[in-house]
């Protein structure tokens, strides 16, 4: 235990924090005993995945747990009002808590899209915060609102004080999200997974914002993610948190330059890296286990002795590189798309015929070869989901012809098209809503052997599922179960054993790991990779995350308003990107190596040093 | 948006047209003669004749359609004679020869029984049941929301059960069962305490002329409005527990916003959308679905009077009353649609 309890200049202290839901099956702990604190101006990251209580642990700070469902058990979370002095968060009644949330502690949430309420203007929604907690006039208020929109750096700021929710862009919104959370100067902000769904480019700005913070204001920060990355980046402190419990918590360099649990050291290890080619990605299983009393042990005579042994036994050298690329491009492509565009009609004006267009796809021409995986990565809305969609003619193109094995695809007539749909497979990006929840995995996996007859019969094809199921680590009496009975990650096996039914030459993967854990991701990017050598398929890789494109690829196409920005080969490409928008989306990729986190560190000294002189 | 409303009026005019043709050929298939309705069996044949062709029956079914679609038609040509002008009360448009391009308000005819103008017997009643459907609907979606709102916030407790339950059971009684025993139980058994009557219209005419009633109102509104209460109920619930779970009502409550505010403004303007659908649509059918109970209670709105119509054969009466209330459906529909795209600002776009 750390002794800070006992210094009195902590803003925070949640100390033995115990939260319990209450669900079917009785009651569950989602946080047990947790404690830490945090000083004026600090930042801690708390890092864990989805179930780790991470959420819930800062939802407890702004009681905000759905009730009576779940209930803060014990604890208590002192807080240093700078109106009520300490108080215990916990013991205050409800209208003195309404009092300080939003004014003293705020917070952004994970989802910028359905944060905010579509029936009020953004302007609105920002300036009722300001008056709730000020007496201020509107007028005051409103240009209060403009200027923090300033801050947050959105553009035309009077346009979208106007403007709703439904006609800004992610980013945007989550600038809105942020402008609220800082119209009343909290003295602690509460960043839920603020990144998680924008591109790295806004999360870059973004965590700018945050950082500009601390240093301007003094604000505290807890900053929780899945992405240690982004840890790196901005905290302090890091409290590492494992299905409820802190499984390891200290200074942002010690975690990352020694990591004493074997979870720490499996999420430090599973991570895709931008600098170095991986053969295999360790996972979290490489290093710890769940001993027969259901505590985390370390794992005996495990793979790797620590994350830099996992590392290296996996770093994949130049000269291997080589002799893998050198001849990916000898044999005849399988797939060849030639000024491929794709427009969608954006006003149909009925008057007149001029018509408006999003350009999707916009004359983009490319050729995949055989058993080569090929990445395709841009911003949202680049037009790589489109793409892929219409490589498969899961949308029909506006013109251009895609090549597939000799044939151009978007000629054929509906049964030589269904022949070819058994060749090219696609694995969707939420495992959740792509699997029907009344059809039993079983059955979801041999519905597309039946329609294309393969196989004499039932047996067979069940026969085929269990040997497919076994193929992606699920087990063969999983046939009769249900979807929801399975963690993110399997479902996503579900998924790809399902592309797998038809062994398929040609598999789309769109954005396939992107809901996933990044310990369950690593699992599934190697679970790809296996079956890749073992079946030789190509893959074409779609996702916003370039660390993970760069483990899967070979080769890999940078895709920007629906054009091709860049292609080659994946390494070239990361290492020496010739266009300027390459280099800003590598450049703004959290790295979260040591040397990252050394120079953050340096970095928040120096300007606090610079902050105190411009005081004085 | 303009053109979205052009199409839906073109629409809704499609409809209406299609409504008159259908009643103006089921009132051929009702057994009875309409002629013996107005005069009685014992009239001789020549009698008949003449008032069979007085009012146009004696020509062919296709005929006489052409001439109703003529006489309802905003724009039409006449002949240009004083009684034409006197029967049609047009604007003429441009003359050419006997013939003359008018504009006119759409004649409705004249009912067979009474030779009344039908808009003015509709204008008549149509003003006592637009009072009780709104009366009803009032009631309805002031208590209904009200109710909803509270099993929402109840959810699970005794409460929300107990307003479901009776919700089901007010959503499934007829509304001849509900005005008959509403009009048993609180008009006639429970009538002389509550000084309400089991029938009566909301104006009767009494020896000082006629005399507004307004107790008259209350039952048959009451009852007209159990099964739209029911259904906003229902909906203003479901939609208010969706709309509780959403991400902005916790970004609200973390803002500091009270209870009651996060209810009230952020929530309750959100579950509105669909309440609002039902609510038009329902005071639409209501115009429509007042046929029972305004017989039950003897109140001379509308329905009272179609029904009237309907046993006497009186077809300008019959169709006048469908035109109206198809009318009523179009427009009512047309307002809902505006109105939805002014609570949720993301409907504009389309």
């Amino acid at each position: 235990m750390e002794t800070s309890s006992l210094v009195t200049d902590n803003l925070l202290e949640v100390r033995d924090l115990v939260v319990e839901f209450t669900t079917e099956k009785g009651t569950i702990q989602a946080v047990k005993h947790v404690n830490f604190s945090l000083a004026k101006g600090e930042t801690i990251g708390i890092v864990g995945e989805s179930g780790s209580g991470k959420s819930v642990t800062s939802l407890s700070i702004m009681r905000l747990i759905q009730e009576p469902v779940g209930k803060i058990a014990s604890g208590e979370i002192i807080f240093d009002s700078p109106k009520m002095g300490k108080v215990d968060l916990l013991s205050l009644s409800k209208d003195e808590m309404q009092e300080l949330r939003g004014n003293d502690i705020a917070m952004i949430f994970q989802e910028p899209m359905t944060s905010l309420n579509p029936v009020y203007t953004c302007g609105n929604q920002v300036m009722e915060a300001i008056l709730l907690h000020q007496q201020v006039s509107v007028e005051e208020a409103k240009k209060r609102t403009l200027a923090l929109f300033d801050r947050v750096k959105l553009p035309r700021v009077k346009k979208i004080f106007n403007a709703y929710p439904h006609e800004l862009s992610g980013g945007q919104k989550q600038r809105v999200m942020i402008a609220m959370a800082l119209s009343c100067n909290p003295s602690l902000l509460i960043a839920d997974e603020p990144t998680t769904a924008l591109d790295v480019t806004v999360q870059e700005a973004i965590l700018d914002i945050v950082q500009d913070l601390r240093y301007d204001e003094e604000t505290s920060v807890i900053f929780i993610t899945h992405d240690l990355g982004v840890v790196a980046e901005i905290s302090d402190h890091v409290m590492v948190m494992y299905k409820g419990e802190t499984v390891e918590k200290g200074d942002v360099w010690d975690i990352f330059n020694e990591p004493q649990h074997p979870y720490t050291k499996g999420l430090l290890a599973c991570r895709p890296r931008l600098d170095f080619k991986m053969k295999v990605l360790a996972t979290v299983n490489d290093f710890m286990e769940v001993d027969e009393e259901g505590k985390l042990i370390e794992k005996e005579n495990n793979k790797y002795k620590s994350v830099g042994e996992a590392l290296l036994l996996n770093f994949e050298t130049e000269d291997e590189i080589k002799d893998r690329t050198k001849d990916l491009m000898m044999r005849p492509a399988i797939l060849e798309v030639n000024n491929l565009k794709k427009y969608f009609p954006l006003k149909k004006n009925w008057l007149s015929r001029h018509r408006e267009y999003v350009k999707a796809v916009d004359d983009v021409s490319f050729k995949v070869y055989p058993g080569v995986t090929l990445g395709l990565v841009g911003e949202s809305g680049c037009g790589k989901t489109t793409l892929g969609r219409l490589l498969l003619r899961l949308l029909e193109p506006t013109s251009g012809e895609v090549t597939f094995q000799g044939e151009n695809i978007l000629t054929l007539k509906g049964n030589e098209m269904r022949r070819l749909r058994k060749d090219m497979q696609i694995i969707f990006q939420d495992p959740y809503s792509s699997l029907n929840p009344r059809i039993a995995i079983g059955e979801a996996i041999m519905e597309p052997m039946r329609l294309f007859k393969v196989h004499k019969n039932d047996k067979e094809r069940k026969n085929r599922v269990v040997e497919l199921l076994e193929t992606v680590s699920l087990q063969a009496d999983h046939f009769n179960r249900y979807p929801h009975e399975f963690s993110g990650g399997q479902r996503q096996r579900i998924c790809i054993a399902r592309a797998l039914a038809l062994d398929p030459k040609f598999v789309v993967c769109d954005e396939s790991v992107s809901a996933l854990d990044v310990s369950v991701q690593a699992q599934v990017l190697n679970l790809l990779n296996e079956l890749k050598e073992k079946f030789h398929f190509t893959y074409i890789f779609i996702s916003h995350d370039l660390s993970v494109v760069k483990f899967m690829a070979d080769r890999m196409i940078v895709m920007n308003k629906g054009k091709i920005e860049e292609m080659g080969f994946a390494e070239d490409i990361y290492n020496y990107p010739q266009k300027a928008y390459t280099k800003n989306l590598i450049k703004a990729i959290p790295k979260g190596d040591l040397e990252d986190v050394r120079k953050a560190q340096l970095r928040r000294k120096l300007e606090k040093e610079k902050r105190m002189q411009a005081k004085m | 948006m303009l053109s979205f409303i052009a199409k839906r009026f073109f629409s809704g005019f499609m409809i209406i047209v299609g409504v008159v043709i259908v009643v103006f050929f089921l009132f051929f298939a009702l057994p009875g003669d309409p002629v013996s309705m107005m005069v009685g069996q014992r009239t001789d044949d020549i009698t008949r004749e003449a008032i069979r062709k007085e009012l146009g029956l004696d020509q062919s079914l296709p005929a006489q359609l052409y001439l109703y679609f003529r006489d309802l038609s905003p724009v039409s040509i006449h002949k240009d004679t004083p009684q034409e002008q006197q029967k049609y009360d047009y604007t003429s448009l441009l003359c050419f020869g006997e013939s003359v391009l008018v504009l006119k308000v759409p004649y409705l005819r004249r009912s067979f029984q009474t030779n009344r103008k039908v808009s003015e017997i509709i204008g008549e009643k149509l003003i006592l049941t637009v009072i009780l459907a709104l009366a009803a609907m009032f009631f309805a979606t002031i208590v209904g929301i009200s109710l909803g709102v509270m099993a929402a916030l109840r959810q699970n407790t005794f409460w929300d059960h107990f307003i479901v339950t009776n919700s089901v059971v007010g959503i499934s009684t007829p509304s001849f069962v509900a005005a008959s025993l509403v009009s048993l139980f609180f008009g006639y058994m429970l009538g002389p305490y509550l000084g309400l009557n089991g029938i009566g219209s909301l104006f009767v005419t009494g020896i000082d002329g006629r005399e507004l009633h307004l107790e008259n109102l209350i039952l048959p509104a009451f009852t007209l409005g159990i099964r739209p209460l029911a259904i906003i109920v229902q909906l203003t619930r479901s939609s208010m527990l969706e709309v509780l779970s959403q991400d902005y009502i916790r970004t609200a409550k973390a803002k500091g916003l009270s209870y009651y505010k996060v209810i009230f403004k952020h929530a309750l303007k959100n579950a509105l959308n669909p309440v609002i659908t039902a609510i038009s649509g329902w005071l639409a059918s209501l115009l429509a679905g007042a046929f029972f109970v305004e017989r039950i209670f003897d109140y001379k709105g509308l329905g009272y009077e179609t029904i009237q119509a309907v046993y006497n054969l009186d077809l300008p009466i019959v169709i006048g009353a469908t035109l109206i209330v198809a009318s009523f459906f179009v427009v009512v529909n047309i307002i809902v649609d505006l109105l939805y795209a002014l609570v949720d600002p993301r409907v504009r776009l389309r």
